[in-house]
């Protein structure tokens, strides 16, 4: 079975597996909005302030409780199913291609949630060309599903995961966090988000090439 | 004589004669006496860059010849590389408290980017600590090594990428833009701290070493309450 037809298989399973259980949509998403609920009470009522930050809240919110999505109980896999994964031939690369992808999807799903109620609530100043957001949206997903699978697989099986994967991810999302945000910027002062843009693919490329390389040794130590 | 106790000898020879060319140059025209501090900035900074990149390069080592004294040399750079990096976020600190009227300025990328940098290697020394079998442990921080190294080139060209309040790079290959006395106390002290963290990589190295053997000899395993095994009985006991 070639590459692609085995990441895509793992990519639908990881899928369907959420369908089931629906962690993602129905307990970090709102987990998500309960913060961008939060982050207006505990500061001073003022409009302006509040539509100021609002699209740099998005993606600190998106960074933060978006990372959940990939340390999802249905993206974990027992010892039994990797076993039977590697018994199959599956290559480990494959599997976490197919992984982070279905989070990066996942992870989209709550930005897709997660943007408009930040508009509403905030109320940024509308600018034309607000679509031009996509592309940042769309690496930003895929660059933190990459580095949460990443961080998954690093702290698999420990006792002191639940704590440990948010500690590594956090601050490892600082290269995608500062260009999301710039990106954002840009879009408002009407300039244009090539450079941001490009940083962030650079990002995903390295970060991707990472989690390819190491998802044998990686699957060595679980 | 142990190479690490020669290492750090000549570190404090070097430091001193650093320090003695730091009390002899010029104060700055518009930082004042407060540029002396570039003495111990600039070189706890390139620290930060060199042990979390020699991180990086040890971890390799060790997913390439699963060598335990590659992963023993990765955890201690990444232990010096710590205390490093937090010793440049102070003088940092010192120095923006002095030149631009605060201690922390959240537009600055360089600062930002380096706290950021700290914390991944504070995660870490957390995941180290976390795994108790010696090749999980090597084998999962060699790769978070690997990626906390694409922090280091980041960190250092914020500058330029991001033109905010933190100066650029004050040696560049087309010449430096500060006085003689300045730039050879800051290049010897360069020296003499980068002949400090190998001294220190050595002597951590060798730490963890020994603690690692004593902990296989004595069959201790390190994670607390771990799972009690009851005694074997023999027969006829």
């Amino acid at each position: 079975m070639t590459f692609r037809k085995q990441a895509m298989i793992i990519l639908r399973r990881d899928l369907r597996i959420e369908g089931r259980s629906g962690e993602a949509m129905f307990i970090t998403v709102p987990f998500g909005l309960v913060a961008l609920f939060l982050i207006p009470l505990a500061l001073p009522l003022n409009t302006e302030l509040l539509s100021t930050i609002g699209p740099g809240m998005f993606w600190v919110v998106t960074l933060l409780f978006g990372m959940f999505i990939t340390f999802r109980q249905s993206a974990a896999e027992s010892s039994a199913q990797k076993e039977q994964l590697r018994m199959l031939g599956t290559d480990p690369a494959a599997r976490f291609t197919g992984r982070a992808a279905a989070s990066a999807i996942l992870l989209l799903g709550f930005e897709l949630v997660v943007a408009p109620t930040m508009i509403v609530l905030f109320a940024p100043a509308a600018v034309p060309g607000w679509l031009a957001v996509t592309p940042l949206a769309i690496l930003a997903a895929a660059g933190l599903a990459i580095i949460g699978t990443l961080a998954a697989d690093l702290t698999a099986s420990l006792r002191t995961r639940s704590a440990l994967a948010p500690l590594l991810v956090a601050p490892l999302s600082v290269p995608l966090l500062v260009p999301a945000a710039q990106g954002m910027e840009s879009i408002r002062t009407k300039n244009g988000i090539l450079i941001p843009a490009l940083f962030m693919v650079a990002v995903v490329l390295a970060v991707a090439v990472i989690g390819v390389v190491t998802a044998q040794p990686l699957e060595e130590t679980t | 004589m142990k190479p690490r106790y020669a290492l750090l000898g000549l570190a404090t020879i070097g430091m001193v004669y650093g320090f003695s060319w730091a009390t002899r140059m010029p104060g700055d025209a518009v930082q004042g006496e407060s540029a002396r501090i570039i003495s111990v900035h600039v070189p706890t900074a390139w620290l930060a860059f060199l042990a979390f990149g020699m991180t990086a390069v040890f971890g390799i080592a060790w997913l390439v010849t699963k060598h335990a004294r590659a992963d023993h040399l990765a955890a201690a750079s990444a232990e010096v590389g710590v205390l490093f990096t937090g010793l440049a976020l102070i003088t940092g600190m010192i120095w923006g408290k002095a030149t631009w009227g605060i201690a922390w300025d959240w537009g600055d990328a360089r600062l930002a980017s380096t706290a950021m940098m700290f914390f991944v290697y504070l995660g870490y020394l957390a995941l180290r600590r976390a795994t108790p079998d010696p090749t999980q442990r090597a084998r999962r921080s060699a790769v978070l090594g690997a990626i906390g190294a694409l922090q280091v080139p980041l960190v250092y060209f914020s500058v330029n990428i991001w033109r905010t309040l933190h100066q650029t790079q004050s040696v560049r290959p087309d010449g430096a833009s500060m006085p003689t006395e300045t730039l050879i106390s800051m290049l010897v002290n360069l020296a003499a701290f980068t002949i400090l963290y190998l001294g220190l990589l050595v002597w951590r190295a060798d730490q963890l070493r020994f603690e690692e053997a004593r902990l296989a000899q004595t069959h201790l395993t390190p994670n607390a309450g771990a799972a009690v095994i009851p005694p074997k009985l023999q027969p006829g006991s």
